[in-house]
């Protein structure tokens, strides 16, 4: 089990790699398509939002590579894969009060989501 | 809510307390080490790196389009090594809103530590649901016909918030005009201002 030491702290915040990957993965989406955030309730680690779950939008840009964190976390493996900012509108997510000309930026890991 | 720090609640600050104890207890935690990353983070980041990349955007097209595009590379020219900055565009069209709804991720590298209200829980939940209002508690108003962008840091990037120049800034050195740029302009919750001249 690797501690953390005082001593150590700046040389380990140097060296962090972070959870980006680097390997080439095709990109199951691209800018422009239209997703839907899948429906996941899972009981452990996610980083999908409650509130995206169920709902459209549109793929604004891929982040590249990244470890899975529901996997990961989970200690079944990293399975790297495509993180996107996907762009949703407000009325999409609160309904049709949402504030006007609103849209929800969220990064959002490819097995979240679904071509719509 | 608002620009003063709320007091944090006291159900947290137990938890913390609670929590360190037995990772120190069970000799998962090095005594140092948490104050070790805290001083890091408060004596050699802060805002000022964050603000003196866009005072730079704003004085030099090609680097703002360097920062834009290739925020890693722009940052490396600083002399700063982080690789998950993402720098959203402040425009007359657009304003742009930085928010982590599931914790409280900021790009501590260029930014520090974040505030206080930006971790609680109801600057998280509005700033998604009801950006105008909240933006208009910390008086800022944003026209309607301008949209509204908010950023949820749900996964491993950081995202800071390039402020448009304000009116009459010409003057302005580099460094002055970095000293103009707050955090609270990097997060998306104020605008750039510029004294006013006296009369």
């Amino acid at each position: 089990m690797r501690v953390l030491k005082g001593a150590d702290v700046e040389q380990v915040i140097r060296k962090s790699g972070g959870a980006r990957v680097h390997v080439e993965l095709p990109a199951k989406f691209k800018a422009g398509d239209r997703v839907v955030a899948r429906n996941l309730h899972p009981l452990g680690h996610t980083r999908l939002p409650r509130y995206a779950r169920g709902r459209r939008g549109v793929i604004d840009r891929d982040h590249g590579v990244f470890i899975f964190p529901d996997t990961h976390a989970a200690g079944t493996g990293q399975k790297p894969q495509h993180v996107y900012a996907v762009r949703f509108d407000a009325r999409e997510l609160w309904g049709e009060a949402a504030e006007p000309r609103q849209f929800v930026y969220l990064d959002l890991w490819e097995s979240y989501l679904d071509p719509a | 809510m608002g620009k003063n720090h709320p007091k944090v609640d006291d159900y947290v600050v137990s938890r913390v307390r609670a929590l360190e104890s037995l990772l120190l207890e069970k000799g998962l935690l090095a005594p140092d080490a948490v104050d070790r990353v805290v001083r890091r983070y408060e004596a050699s980041t802060g805002p000022m790196i964050g603000a003196r990349a866009v005072a730079r955007a704003w004085r030099d097209a090609a680097y703002r389009a360097r920062l834009l595009q290739q925020p890693t590379a722009a940052l490396a020219d600083l002399g700063v090594r982080y690789d998950r900055l993402v720098v959203v565009e402040n425009t007359p069209a657009v304003h742009n809103l930085v928010v982590c709804t599931l914790c409280s991720c900021y790009p501590w590298d260029v930014m520090g530590l974040p505030p206080t209200w930006y971790k609680a829980p109801a600057y998280r939940s509005r700033a998604v649901s009801e950006p105008r209002a909240v933006l208009a508690e910390f008086g800022l108003v944003v026209p309607q016909e301008r949209e509204v962008h908010v950023w949820d840091s749900s996964a491993e990037l950081r995202y800071m918030v390039m402020p448009m120049l304000p009116p009459g800034a010409q003057d302005l050195s580099e460094d002055e005009l970095a000293s103009r740029i707050t955090r609270e302009a990097l997060i998306g919750v104020a605008e750039v201002t510029l004294p006013a001249r006296a009369g």
